[in-house]
């Protein structure tokens, strides 16, 4: 190993870097994640002293399917959040594919909705109740704010180097989080609602985030 | 000398503390891996300019590296992100001829080149794409001229250029 010349360098540009270097914060993984479990935790909080969680959350009262439902979600939520805390920091050979899968296994809850409706006879318009469903839907997608907020000041704060998939992650995790946290005061069950509804602020998310987010990333 | 991997992630992980000697030796390490790196897939009068984009990059970002991981993966990451950010920007009207050069000159880090190395993003990209890409953006060429030397169509050309790019900038971290 060469030793540091105590001579000013040839490059004028690495003079001025190592002169103008202060220690810096490293980013770790687990402040990451911790930002972001601390978000969903406050978006939780926030619901719950707003419109109260479900009565029978704790007892043990809900349904199976409300509990995978919302289980996947989770998981869809923490695995894409995930990745994106890693994708802060670059590395090539990293694969960020994980939560690819967890999201195909959150796109058959919106058509195993829309084949059980149509297997029941109850037509396309069960899979609509105006008053629920919108509610929801708006809930959701304002309850993944916080944590979208979040993950983006992450980014920014690192150097992702693929920005769309970064975007993706992002919206993904977002949208899933925060109707994770919103579906915790709903008291609706049936799949039609949960599969469609439930599923959308992870979709709009999704949208949003590959699309809108991408640019705001360039460094 | 050229620097092993477990020395410069030592070097990294004190400059991040703030030790400016460990800092001159991983700059001087790391534009001379650059160099080297770039050479063949950059016109020589794009190479200085590159080079220093990425050290400023390495200056802005260095919080964000890990001193448990190794330290040319992810200089390697932020080198390609800058490479395809300037190919995009550049060369549009110039002139710029390729030079042969020996890519690495120490067994272990041609390993580490070879995983690394901008060759291999070039293998992910269909051959159209990276023949247009290797004219039009590395060579300078003109977009006929590129379409007379390669037999594409010149809308061809620059659709291949603009769809490689996209799968380029795609392909940064993964293409190992």
């Amino acid at each position: 190993m060469n030793e540091p010349s105590k001579t000013p360098h040839k490059d004028p540009l690495i003079d001025a870097l190592v002169g103008d270097l202060r220690p810096v914060r490293v980013m770790k993984r687990r402040d990451g994640v911790l930002l972001v479990l601390g978000a969903l935790a406050v978006t939780v909080a926030g619901g719950a002293l707003w419109i109260g969680l479900r009565a029978d959350l704790m007892s043990g009262g809900a349904s199976p399917l409300y509990v995978i439902v919302h289980g996947l979600l989770l998981l869809l939520g923490l695995a894409a959040a995930s990745a994106v805390v890693v994708m802060a920091s670059p590395q090539v050979g990293a694969h960020h594919d994980a939560p690819k899968w967890a999201m195909a296994m959150v796109a058959l809850l919106p058509l195993a909705a829309i084949a059980t409706s149509l297997a029941s006879g109850a037509g396309a318009e069960a899979l609509f109740d105006r008053q629920h469903d919108l509610n929801c839907l708006t809930h959701g997608v304002g309850y993944s704010l916080l944590v979208g907020v979040v993950l983006f000041y992450w980014l920014k704060r690192g150097a992702p180097v693929s920005q769309s998939q970064a975007g993706l992650y992002l919206g993904t995790a977002a949208g899933a989080l925060g109707i994770f946290a919103y579906g915790l005061t709903c008291p609706l069950e049936a799949m039609n609602h949960l599969g469609i509804w439930h599923v959308m602020p992870v979709a709009i998310g999704a949208l949003v985030g590959r699309f809108a987010i991408p640019p705001l990333l360039r460094w | 000398m050229i620097a092993d991997e477990q020395t410069l992630s030592r070097l990294a992980g004190n400059a991040q503390k703030g030790d400016r000697r460990a800092y001159a030796t991983l700059l001087e390490e790391s534009q001379g891996w650059l160099r080297r790196y770039f050479r063949r897939r950059i016109g020589p009068g794009q190479l200085d300019d590159l080079v220093q984009d990425v050290l400023l990059s390495l200056h802005a970002k260095l919080g964000t590296y890990d001193a448990k991981r190794p330290f040319l993966p992810w200089l390697a990451a932020i080198a390609r992100y800058r490479w395809v950010d300037h190919l995009r920007r550049v060369y549009r009207n110039e002139e710029v001829t390729i030079e042969g050069f020996d890519f690495a000159e120490d067994p272990e880090q041609e390993v580490v080149a070879a995983r690394i190395s901008l060759e291999r993003l070039f293998e992910y990209l269909p051959e159209g794409q990276a023949r247009a890409i290797e004219l039009v953006k590395i060579e300078g060429q003109s977009v006929r001229e590129a379409a007379e030397q390669s037999g594409q169509s010149e809308s061809l050309i620059k659709v291949n250029v603009h769809r490689g790019l996209k799968k380029l900038a795609a392909l940064v971290e993964k293409a190992d």
